[in-house]
C-alpha cells in the first residue's frame, strides 16, 4: 500500500479497506520488461473485491511473467478528502504507486450509477478526464464489463473499450501493449494497434453524426475501421483459465467466499433483461472441473462458503448432483454451499431444501409481474400454476419468509397488473397461514424496481414512464400492499431514472458526466449520495433533456447510439421480440425448444454447450 | 480425544487496522487453510470453538494476544504452531504453544491486566512527565465515558496501576504503563491518553503483555505461569 496513506488511516472508516497485505494478494516487482495494469472498480474496496471478473483477470494477468496487475478502489468520501487536503494522489493496493504510473488503466461497467465515480478516480489519480488531453506517459484507460455495450456516453473518456469476455483478448491487448513500450511507440498508433483486434473499440476513431438534435450514427475515420464491433466470446468455458486463488479481504465485503462460474449465458428471454442478451450463448462448465476448482480454492482461501454463480444456476443440466456432492464434500469442515440465482420452480425448492437443510431463513422469488398476461409480454415463462406450487413447497419445506421481486412501469402495464402485484403478495401469504410448517409466522417481502430500458434488449426503444407515473405508481402499491405480514421497499424513481438516461445515451451525455462530477456528484448507487438536483442542473448546463434519453420511446428505425456494439444479436431479433411481447406472446427458450434465430451462434460461430447429465461420471 | 491448546500471538503493523471481528474471521480462515482439527460447535451453522483475550483497539499492535484453541486430535503444540504460522496472514505470528489442562480458567475470566507500550514524538515527553506528576498527588482522575447506554462518569485514575516508565527511545519517547483491562475495570486506549496527556489516535501503542495480577504481582496466562513483572 501507499505509506503516505499511513496516518490517515486512524482518521477514517473502516480503515482496513486501504491496507493491503491481504492473503494471496501478488505484490510482483516492477521492471521495465513488464506491462503493468491496473484493474480499477469505481466503488469502494467492500464492493468491488466481489467482482468475479477482476478475480479472473488478476490472477490471469498476474501469472504471465512479462506483466502484472493491481488492484484500485474508490477510496469512500473521508478518505478522497484528506488525500486531496494531502496532495495525494490515488494509488493501486499493492504497491502503492501512484494509478498515473501504470500502462494500462482497465474499469469495470458494472451499472450506470458507478460512472462518476470513474471520473472520481481519474481525477484522483492526476490522469486528464478525457482521451484528447492525455500525453505521451500518460497510462491507457479502458472498459469493458455489460455497460460496454452501450458506452457512448464514456467515449470522449476511454482511450479504448472491450465487448465481450476479456480471458482472450486481454492477453492480445497485453501483448500489443508490451510491443508498444519497448518500441516507444506514439500512443495514436498503440491505439490503431489495438482497434485491430477482434472486440476492441476505440471511440475517439468514430465520430458522431447527429441532425437536428438526433443521433444519425458513426462515422470511422480510417476506411480499415470496422462498422460495427463486434464481442469477444469463448467457445469452451473448460478451456478459459480459472483463478486458484483468491484475494482473501480482512475487512467484511459482500459476497465473500469462494465463487465459481458454473455457466455462462442465459437464453431463457425475459426481454427486460440485457445480461441474457449479451452473454449468450449458454455454456455449462464440466462438473469436474468445477469441483477440482472449488477444491483448490478453498484450500487457498480458507473460506467457509462456495458460491455457484451464473445468472441462472438453476438451469445448470447437473445442478443436482454438483451440489450433492460439494455439500457431501465439505460438511465436515463448516463450509456451506450457496446458489445465489435461483429461478423460481419446484426444482428451486428442492434445491434449496438440499442447501440449507435446516436454516430456513428467507427464499428469493422474481416474478417480475403481477399478472400471467404480463410475464407473457415480457417473456418471464412462469405460470400462475408455477407460482402457488413453488410457494406452496417452500411453506411446506419449513420456510416461512418469501422474497418476491417485482418491476413497475413494464411495458403495456395496466392498473390490473399492479393489483396482481398486491393480490399474489397477499396469496402468498395466505398459502403461507395454510401451508405453513415452521412455527414462526409467514412474511412476505416485496421488492419494487422500476423498469428501466435497456440497449440490446427488446425492450430498448419503450421509453420509461416519467417520474409522476412511477410515483403514482408506488404510491397506488404501497396503499393495497399494507399489511402486518407483508414488507414492501421500491427502488428509488431518481435512480432508475438516471440509469434509463445513460443507459441509452450518447456521446453528447459525457458533458453531463463532467459537470455532474464538477458539482460532487459520486457514488450515485448510494442511496443518501444521489444529488439528483445537481443530475438535473449539469443536464441543463450542457442544454441536453434528461427525459428525452429516457423516457422517449424509440422508432425502431431510427439509428440507435449502440447499433454499431454487437452483442451478437441481430436487430431484427429484438424487433420480433418486441412486437411477439406488445402480443403477449412468449418465446420459448431454444436450449430445450426450437432455435429463436436471435443471430448469436450464426454471428459468432458458437453454440450453446450443455454438459450431458452423467456426462461427469 | 479432544485438546485445548492456549497460544500466544502478535498482531502487527500489516493487521492493526483490523477490528476484532476481521481478526476472528482470519483466524477463521487460517484454520481452515492450515487443516488444523477443530472441534465445531453443534448448530446449523458450526464454528470453531475458539475464545480470544480482550479485544484489541483498531488501530493498536500487540505482541501478546492470546486464544484459546479446542481441537478434536491431541496435536503437540509445537507442531500446532508450526503448522498454522504456515497459513497465518502477515503479522499474525504464533510466538508460544501449550496444551492447556482441564480446568483452566477461560482467558477473559483470568487476564484484569495489560501492559502497555506507546510511541509518542519526542516533543510529548515533557507533557507526559508533568502529568505524571500530577497524577501521583491525586487519586482521582474523572471523565465522561460514553457507552451504548449513554454517558457517565468514571474515575480512571485506579485504573492505572503502578509507575509508568518513561523513557527517551531513538527520535522518540516511549512509555511503558501497566492498566486494567477486562470486566473488573477497563482503561481504554484513548483514556490512557486523556489520562497521561497524549493523543491516543497519533501514537503508536503496542500491547505487550496481559496478566492476571494478584496484588501488585502480575502472571501472564501461558508460559512458566509465575510472577513475571511487578509493579
Amino acid at each position: 500500500m501507499d505509506k503516505r496513506l499511513v496516518p490517515l488511516l486512524p482518521l477514517v472508516t473502516k480503515p482496513a479497506r486501504y491496507t493491503n497485505s491481504e492473503v494471496n494478494a501478488q505484490h510482483k516487482e516492477w521492471t521495465e520488461d513488464r506491462v503493468t495494469m491496473a484493474l480499477a472498480f469505481p466503488d469502494i474496496y467492500d464492493v468491488g473485491m466481489a467482482h468475479l471478473g477482476f478475480k479472473i483477470l488478476y490472477a490471469l494477468i498476474n501469472s504471465r511473467p512479462d506483466a502484472l496487475a493491481e488492484r484500485v478502489y474508490a477510496p469512500w468520501v473521508d478518505m478522497q478528502q484528506l488525500m486531496i487536503e494531502r496532495g495525494i494522489p490515488l494509488t493501486a493496493l499493492e504497491s502503492g504507486r501512484d494509478v498515473a504510473d501504470f500502462d494500462l488503466v482497465g474499469f469495470t461497467l458494472q451499472h450506470e450509477l458507478s460512472y462518476t465515480n470513474i471520473l472520481k478516480m481519474l481525477d484522483l489519480a492526476g490522469i486528464p478526464r478525457r482521451t484528447q488531453d492525455r500525453r505521451e506517459g500518460d497510462p491507457l484507460v479502458l472498459a469493458g464489463g455489460p455497460c460496454a455495450f452501450n458506452v457512448e456516453p464514456f467515449a470522449d473518456f476511454f482511450d479504448f473499450v472491450v465487448l465481450g469476455e476479456g480471458e482472450e483478448v486481454i492477453q492480445e491487448i497485453l501483448d500489443v501493449v508490451k510491443a508498444a513500450k519497448q518500441s516507444r511507440t506514439p500512443r495514436q498508433e498503440t491505439l490503431r494497434e489495438l482497434a485491430r483486434l477482434k472486440g476492441v473499440y476505440v471511440p475517439s476513431f468514430y465520430r458522431p453524426v447527429y441532425d437536428s438534435g438526433r443521433f444519425q450514427g458513426l462515422e470511422p475515420l480510417y476506411p480499415d475501421l470496422p462498422a460495427r464491433i463486434e464481442k469477444r466470446v469463448a467457445r469452451d468455458l473448460g478451456s478459459l483459465p480459472f483463478p486458484e486463488e483468491f484475494v482473501v479481504p480482512y475487512t467484511e465485503v459482500i459476497h465473500d467466499r469462494v465463487m465459481v462460474e458454473i455457466l455462462r449465458g442465459c437464453t431463457r428471454g425475459c426481454r427486460f433483461c440485457q445480461a441474457g442478451m449479451i452473454y449468450r450463448p449458454v455454456r455449462e462448465r464440466d462438473p469436474e472441473q468445477l469441483k477440482e476448482q472449488v477444491a483448490k480454492l478453498v484450500s487457498s482461501t480458507g473460506y467457509d462458503e462456495i458460491s455457484l454463480s451464473s445468472l441462472s444456476s438453476g438451469d445448470y443440466t447437473q445442478i443436482r448432483s454438483l451440489v450433492k456432492d460439494l455439500i457431501a464434500a465439505y460438511r465436515g469442515c463448516g463450509v456451506t454451499v450457496s446458489l445465489p440465482s435461483l429461478r423460481l420452480d419446484s426444482f428451486a425448492v428442492e434445491l434449496a431444501d438440499e442447501i440449507q437443510k435446516a436454516r430456513k431463513t428467507g427464499l428469493t422469488f422474481a416474478p417480475e409481474a403481477g399478472t400471467q398476461r404480463l410475464r407473457d409480454v415480457i417473456n418471464k415463462n412462469v405460470t400462475d400454476q408455477d407460482l402457488k406450487e413453488v410457494v406452496q413447497a417452500a411453506f411446506q419445506a419449513g420456510w416461512h419468509r418469501i422474497k418476491l421481486y417485482f418491476m413497475i412501469g413494464l411495458p403495456t402495464e395496466t392498473e390490473a397488473d399492479l393489483d396482481g402485484i398486491a393480490e399474489l403478495a397477499h396469496k402468498v401469504l395466505a398459502w403461507g397461514r395454510e401451508f405453513r410448517t415452521s412455527r414462526k409466522r409467514p412474511e412476505v417481502t416485496v421488492s419494487m424496481a422500476s423498469f428501466v430500458p435497456k440497449p440490446h434488449t427488446p425492450f430498448q426503444w419503450r421509453g420509461q414512464d416519467s417520474l409522476e407515473t412511477l410515483r403514482a405508481k408506488q404510491e397506488y402499491l404501497r396503499e393495497r400492499l399494507r399489511h402486518p405480514g407483508i414488507q414492501f421497499s421500491f427502488h428509488e424513481v431518481e435512480h432508475s431514472f438516471l440509469e434509463a438516461a445513460f443507459a441509452r445515451g450518447d456521446r453528447r451525455l459525457g458533458a453531463v458526466l463532467e459537470r455532474a462530477v464538477d458539482l460532487g456528484c459520486q457514488f450515485d448507487s448510494w442511496g443518501d449520495e444521489l444529488r439528483f438536483d445537481r443530475w438535473l442542473q449539469a443536464f441543463r448546463e450542457a442544454g441536453l433533456d434528461p427525459v428525452d434519453y429516457a423516457q422517449r420511446s424509440l422508432d425502431p428505425e431510427e439509428a440507435l447510439p449502440w447499433d454499431h456494439l454487437s452483442p451478437g444479436v441481430d436487430k431484427k431479433f429484438l424487433v420480433r421480440e418486441w412486437e411477439l411481447a406488445q402480443q403477449a406472446i412468449p418465446t420459448p427458450d431454444c436450449r430445450w425448444d426450437r432455435c429463436t434465430l436471435c443471430g448469436v451462434c450464426f454471428n459468432l460461430q458458437v453454440a450453446n454447450r450443455l454438459t450431458e447429465v452423467g456426462s461427469g461420471d | 480425544m479432544t485438546s485445548t491448546i492456549r497460544f500466544q500471538f502478535t498482531k502487527g503493523q500489516e493487521v492493526r487496522f483490523l477490528s476484532h471481528l476481521d481478526l476472528v474471521r482470519a483466524m477463521e480462515r487460517a484454520i481452515r487453510r492450515a487443516g488444523l482439527p477443530m472441534a465445531y460447535s453443534e448448530g446449523f451453522s458450526p464454528r470453531p470453538i475458539m475464545s480470544y483475550s480482550f479485544a484489541l483497539p483498531v488501530g493498536v499492535m500487540s505482541e501478546a494476544e492470546y486464544a484459546d484453541f479446542r481441537l478434536v486430535e491431541d496435536w503437540d503444540p509445537a507442531y500446532f504452531m508450526e503448522q498454522f504460522n504456515k497459513h497465518l496472514p502477515p503479522g499474525l505470528r504464533v510466538l508460544h504453544a501449550e496444551r492447556l489442562p482441564e480446568g483452566t480458567p477461560a482467558l477473559m475470566s483470568e487476564i484484569n491486566a495489560a501492559l502497555w507500550r506507546i510511541r509518542l514524538p519526542q516533543a510529548e515527553q515533557v507533557a507526559v512527565e508533568k502529568r505524571w506528576q500530577e497524577l501521583q498527588a491525586v487519586d482521582s482522575f474523572v471523565v465522561e465515558r460514553q457507552t451504548k447506554q449513554g454517558s457517565r462518569s468514571v474515575n480512571l485514575r485506579p485504573l492505572l496501576f503502578g509507575v509508568p516508565r518513561i523513557a527517551r527511545e531513538g527520535e522518540a519517547v516511549e512509555v511503558h504503563c501497566l492498566a486494567a483491562v477486562g470486566n473488573q475495570g477497563n482503561l481504554r486506549v484513548e483514556e490512557l491518553g486523556l489520562l497521561l496527556g497524549f493523543d491516543s489516535a497519533q501514537a503508536l501503542i503496542t500491547r505487550i503483555g496481559q496478566f492476571k495480577k494478584v496484588g501488585s504481582a502480575y502472571y501472564p496466562p501461558l508460559g512458566n505461569r509465575g510472577c513475571t513483572w511487578t509493579e
